[in-house]
C-alpha cells in the first residue's frame, strides 16, 4: 500500500501535465479541421465531420476570398524558408570559425568577445531592429531577403557560436596537436579535423537556429514587406478589426509549427545544450 | 578567421549606438529634420502615465513568471526524473512548445481563452470551476498572458533543471539515504544545493526573455485593455512604428536594455558565485 500511493500520485500528476502540454496542440488542430459553424458552435464540439477546407484555403486560397484568402501563405512558406535558411547558412560559414578562433583561448580576450555574442541573445531585438528600418530604407534593404538574413544574424550568430564552442571544448586536444605536427593551419585543423568530430554539433547548432529564425516575429514585422513577409506575420493577417478567422488561422498555424515539431522529434539529445546556448550543458 | 563574425558584431552594434543617439533628438518618421534635444524624451518617459504603467506591468509580469514557473519546473523536473518511462515519454512531448513559433502559442491560447465561447471556460465549467474573462479584463489580462508564457515557456527551465537533477552524482544522494535521510532531508539538503546554479541559470533566461516579451502579447492583446498588458517592448515598437515617433521608442528600449542588462549582470555574477559554491 505505502509504495503504490504515491506511485498513483506520480501517475495523476503526470497525466496533468501531458493534457496542460498537449491540450492546447490538440485543439487547435481540432479546430483546423473543422468549418465554419463547427468553430463557433456552443458547447465546444469534439466531434464533429473534418474538413480539409481551411487548409486549402490558406494554401490555394478559396471561398473566404479577400487578402489572405487567396493562397498567399505559400508565398509566406518560400519567403521564411529562403530567410532563415540563408541566415543559418551565412552563420555556420561566419560562426564555425569564429567558434573555432574563441575556443581554447586561441585569442587574447576570447571569453569577453563570446559573452558579447551571448549578450546578444539576452538584448531586446527592437534596439537593433529600430535602428536597422531607417538604415535599411537607405540602403534599399528593407523587404528584401538580404536585409532580412543579415538581420536575423542576430538571432542565429550567438546560437552557432555558443553550441559550436562547447561541443569544440569537448575535442580531445591531442586530436588538434596531431593535425599541428602534421603541417595543418588553423585552417586545415578546423576543416579537416575538428569539423568531422563536431558534425552532430554543427547540426544541432543549426537545425536550432533555424527553429529560432523561423519562429521569430519581429524582424518580419518590421523590416519585411509584401515580397518577403514570412509566415509569423502571414498568420496575424488572420485576426481582422471585426472578426478572427479562426479556422484559417488555426490551418495557418498548424503549417508554421511543422518544421518545429518535425525537430523536436528528431533533436533530443542537443536540445538543452542549444535552447541555453551551450551554458547549462 | 574572427573577421567576419567581427563585422557581425560591428553590424550590430553601430545600429544600436546609432539608435541610442536618437533617442536623443525629436526625430518623427513624418518630419524631414530633427533636433537635438538631451534628456527631453527621458524626462518625458517618467512623467508619462503610460510609460510607467508598462513599466510596473513588466516587472510585475517578470516576478509572477519567475514566482510561478520556477517552483513547477522543479515539481515537472523531480516528476520526469522518478521513472526513465516517464523521463522518455515526458521529454517527448515536452519540448512541443519550446519550438512552435510562440505567436502559435499566444493565438492558441487566445482562441481557448474567450470568455463566452472558448473551450477553456467550457471545461472549467464542467469540473464545477467558475469561469473567466481572461484577457478581456483589464484585471486578469495580465495574469492570462502569464498562463500562456507558463505554458510556452516552463519546458524551459524543466528540462535544464532535470539535465541538473541527472549530473548530480548518485552518491551523493546514497549515502544521504544511508545516514537516515528521508526524500524531504535529502531534497533539501543534497538536491537543491546542487541545483543552485541551475536554478539561477534558469532564472537568468527567464528574467531577461520575459522583460522583452512581445511575442505573445502583440498578437494576443495589442497591449490591452487599458494598457494592462502593454509592457515596454510592446510599448517601443508601438511608439516607433504606431506613432511614428523611432526616437521616443529607442529612448523606451534603451530604458528596458539597461533594466535587462544589469538584471543579467547581478545573475550572471550569482550563477558563477553559485557554481563556486558547489564545486
Amino acid at each position: 500500500m505505502r509504495n503504490i500511493l504515491p506511485k498513483i500520485g506520480f501517475s495523476i500528476a503526470f497525466a496533468g501535465l501531458a493534457i496542460f502540454i498537449l491540450f492546447p496542440i490538440f485543439w487547435i488542430l481540432l479546430m483546423s479541421l473543422k468549418d465554419y459553424a463547427d468553430v463557433i458552435a456552443y458547447p465546444p464540439k469534439f466531434f464533429f465531420t473534418p474538413t480539409l477546407e481551411n487548409y486549402k484555403d490558406v494554401l490555394f486560397g478559396g471561398a473566404s476570398g479577400g487578402e489572405s484568402g487567396s493562397g498567399e501563405f505559400r508565398e509566406y512558406l518560400v519567403n521564411s524558408f529562403m530567410v532563415s535558411g540563408g541566415a543559418v547558412g551565412l552563420s555556420l560559414l561566419v560562426g564555425i570559425p569564429a567558434a573555432f578562433a574563441l575556443s581554447r583561448d586561441r585569442v587574447k580576450g576570447a571569453d569577453h568577445l563570446a559573452f558579447t555574442f551571448l549578450s546578444f541573445r539576452f538584448a531586446p531585438e527592437l534596439a537593433v531592429i529600430i535602428p536597422l528600418y531607417a538604415i535599411f530604407q537607405q540602403l534599399r534593404l528593407y523587404d528584401s531577403y538580404l536585409g532580412l538574413i543579415l538581420s536575423h544574424q542576430l538571432i542565429t550568430i550567438p546560437l552557432v557560436i555558443w553550441i559550436v564552442r562547447t561541443f569544440l571544448a569537448d575535442v580531445p586536444l591531442e586530436l588538434e596537436e596531431a593535425a599541428q605536427l602534421d603541417g595543418c593551419g588553423p585552417w586545415g585543423v578546423l576543416l579537416r579535423v575538428i569539423a568531422p568530430v563536431i558534425r552532430p554539433g554543427i547540426a544541432s547548432a543549426a537545425i536550432l537556429a533555424f527553429i529560432f529564425s523561423w519562429n521569430n516575429l519581429l524582424m518580419g514585422l518590421v523590416l519585411s514587406g509584401p515580397n518577403t513577409r514570412p509566415v509569423t506575420v502571414g498568420i496575424l493577417q488572420a485576426i481582422g478589426f471585426d472578426q478572427v478567422r479562426w479556422g484559417w488561422m488555426a490551418a495557418a498555424a498548424m503549417i508554421a509549427a511543422v518544421p518545429g515539431m518535425i525537430i523536436a522529434v528528431y533533436l533530443q539529445r542537443h536540445l538543452i545544450r542549444g535552447l541555453t546556448m551551450g551554458v547549462g550543458k | 578567421m574572427l573577421l567576419p563574425a567581427l563585422l557581425l558584431v560591428i553590424g550590430i552594434l553601430v545600429p544600436f549606438v546609432q539608435g541610442v543617439a536618437r533617442s536623443f533628438t525629436n526625430e518623427k518618421s513624418y518630419v524631414q529634420n530633427s533636433a537635438f534635444v538631451g534628456f527631453d524624451n527621458y524626462l518625458a518617459l517618467f512623467t508619462n502615465s503610460t510609460f510607467l504603467v508598462g513599466l510596473g506591468a513588466t516587472i510585475l509580469y517578470v516576478v509572477l513568471v519567475l514566482s510561478i514557473q520556477i517552483p513547477l519546473a522543479l515539481a515537472i523536473a523531480l516528476l520526469l526524473e522518478k521513472t526513465s518511462m516517464m523521463r522518455r515519454l515526458g521529454r517527448n512531448f515536452i519540448v512541443l512548445p519550446l519550438l512552435i513559433p510562440p505567436i502559435v502559442a499566444g493565438l492558441m491560447w487566445k482562441t481557448m481563452m474567450q470568455p463566452s465561447a472558448g473551450v477553456l471556460n467550457y471545461l472549467l465549467n464542467i469540473i464545477g470551476l467558475p469561469g473567466s474573462s481572461w484577457l478581456t479584463n483589464p484585471e486578469t489580462s495580465l495574469v492570462s498572458i502569464v498562463v500562456i508564457d507558463t505554458w510556452a515557456f516552463t519546458s524551459f527551465s524543466a528540462l535544464i533543471l532535470l539535465a541538473g537533477l541527472q549530473a548530480l552524482p548518485e552518491s551523493l544522494r546514497e549515502a544521504a539515504t544511508v545516514d537516515g535521510a528521508g526524500w524531504g532531508q535529502t531534497f533539501r539538503y543534497i538536491s537543491l544545493p546542487w541545483l543552485a546554479p541551475y536554478i539561477v541559470l534558469v532564472a537568468l533566461f527567464r528574467v531577461a526573455d520575459s522583460l522583452k516579451q512581445f511575442d505573445l502579447i502583440w498578437p494576443v492583446t495589442r497591449g490591452g485593455p487599458i494598457n494592462s498588458t502593454r509592457l515596454l517592448h510592446v510599448q517601443g515598437y508601438e511608439e516607433a512604428f504606431r506613432f511614428s515617433s523611432p526616437a521616443m521608442g529607442m529612448a523606451i528600449i534603451f530604458v528596458l536594455w539597461l533594466i535587462i542588462y544589469m538584471a543579467s549582470f547581478l545573475l550572471l555574477r550569482l550563477w558563477r558565485r553559485t557554481i563556486n559554491a558547489v564545486e
